[in-house]
């Protein structure tokens, strides 16, 4: 079961509307590396880890990714708010417009809708885990790229937030999977 | 750059939590970072914490008292958060576990202040006299000054 809780993982306020960053932004949510493709992931994944560290982690963090959903896609509607079609259109939005209007829908930064082959669910508890790791690496490189593309304060707040807890995400998976070796899974 | 020379550029200023030790190196071998420091990395444990490049972190300026105690809630729920998955993995590690339990009466304390003065945060908390769910999505971004 899940509660609502109404306030961001971390504060998002954006005062300039930028478009172009927010097309690309929307790969955290709807691309292949994204938070949904994690949330998806490890929530899945949970019900066949093989004892209740492992339950509980999946679990846990599985929850966290989806507080980070919402606050990608808190950013991209932040960054179109009062956008124009015509803005939207040079921004290569155009198609998007004709499809979602200033809707979120999670797609990559090209435009590629969401799939579930995003990620794997074998229920073999080192080969899940060690997606999971390779997962959080991914999605820590794509946070990189995206500050590599910004130098708004607004925006870099909430993207160095988000991949420093990629990396944490990474070193909890990690431990889990040594433990598991070392337990002969 | 942007963030040149801001490693430790919080200010305290901005956020202190009664009863909560000020000087992090002593606490523990893990170094526990306290919840607002932590909050700003997205990391409780200053060994880890990798930042990329030279960018660090940014502080956070609150603008109005709720927006404060907001964010000092969100501080508290960050640092359960991570202790919650580092106890997940090391569950017997006492000191950890007793840190998690006095950040979450903390955090229940400045809960209740925020639900008095601002309504509930989550719909269970609902106490006042009237319906006050629809305020305040946390997607809407309450400065005025914003999308110029």
């Amino acid at each position: 079961m899940f509660k609502y809780v109404k306030h961001l993982n971390y504060p998002i306020n954006i005062r300039k509307k930028d478009l172009r960053m927010a097309k690309y932004l929307l790969t955290q949510f709807g691309g292949a590396n994204g938070e949904l493709a994690a949330a998806m992931r490890y929530f899945s994944q949970k019900f066949t880890m093989p004892d209740d560290k492992g339950k509980a982690l999946l679990n846990d963090i599985a929850t966290e990714e989806l507080g980070h959903c919402e606050m990608i896609c808190t950013m991209v509607k932040q960054l179109t708010q009062n956008a124009t079609i015509k803005e939207l259109e040079e921004a290569g939005l155009g198609s998007y417009y004709a499809d979602h209007n200033k809707g979120i829908y999670p797609t990559d930064a090209s435009g590629v809708p969401f799939t579930a082959t995003y990620f794997a669910v074998t229920a073999d508890p080192l080969a899940d885990l060690m997606e999971d790791m390779a997962a959080e690496q991914k999605a820590r490189a794509v946070y990189e790229n995206l500050i590599d593309l910004t130098n708004d304060e607004d925006i870099l707040g909430p993207l160095l937030f988000l991949r420093q807890r990629e990396v944490v995400h990474f070193n909890r998976f990690k431990e889990l999977y040594e433990y598991y070796v070392k337990k002969g899974y | 750059m942007l963030f040149e020379g801001n490693d430790y550029n919080f200010d305290m200023a901005y956020y202190s939590l009664p009863g909560m030790p000020t000087n992090m190196e002593k606490m523990g071998s893990k170094n526990i970072l306290s919840p607002y420091e932590g909050f700003l990395r997205g990391n409780m444990f200053k060994d880890e914490y990798d930042p990329y490049k030279n960018l660090t972190y940014l502080k956070l300026k609150p603008k109005t008292n709720q927006e404060k105690l907001l964010y000092e809630i969100m501080s508290l729920c960050f640092a359960i958060n991570d202790l919650n998955l580092y106890l997940d993995l090391n569950p017997n590690d006492m000191e950890s576990f007793n840190l998690l339990k006095s950040y979450i009466k903390e955090k229940n304390k400045l809960t209740d202040t925020y639900i008095n003065q601002y309504g509930p945060l989550v719909i269970d908390e609902t106490t006042g006299s009237k319906y006050e769910w629809l305020n305040d999505w946390p997607w809407d971004s309450k400065r005025g000054d914003m999308y110029v």
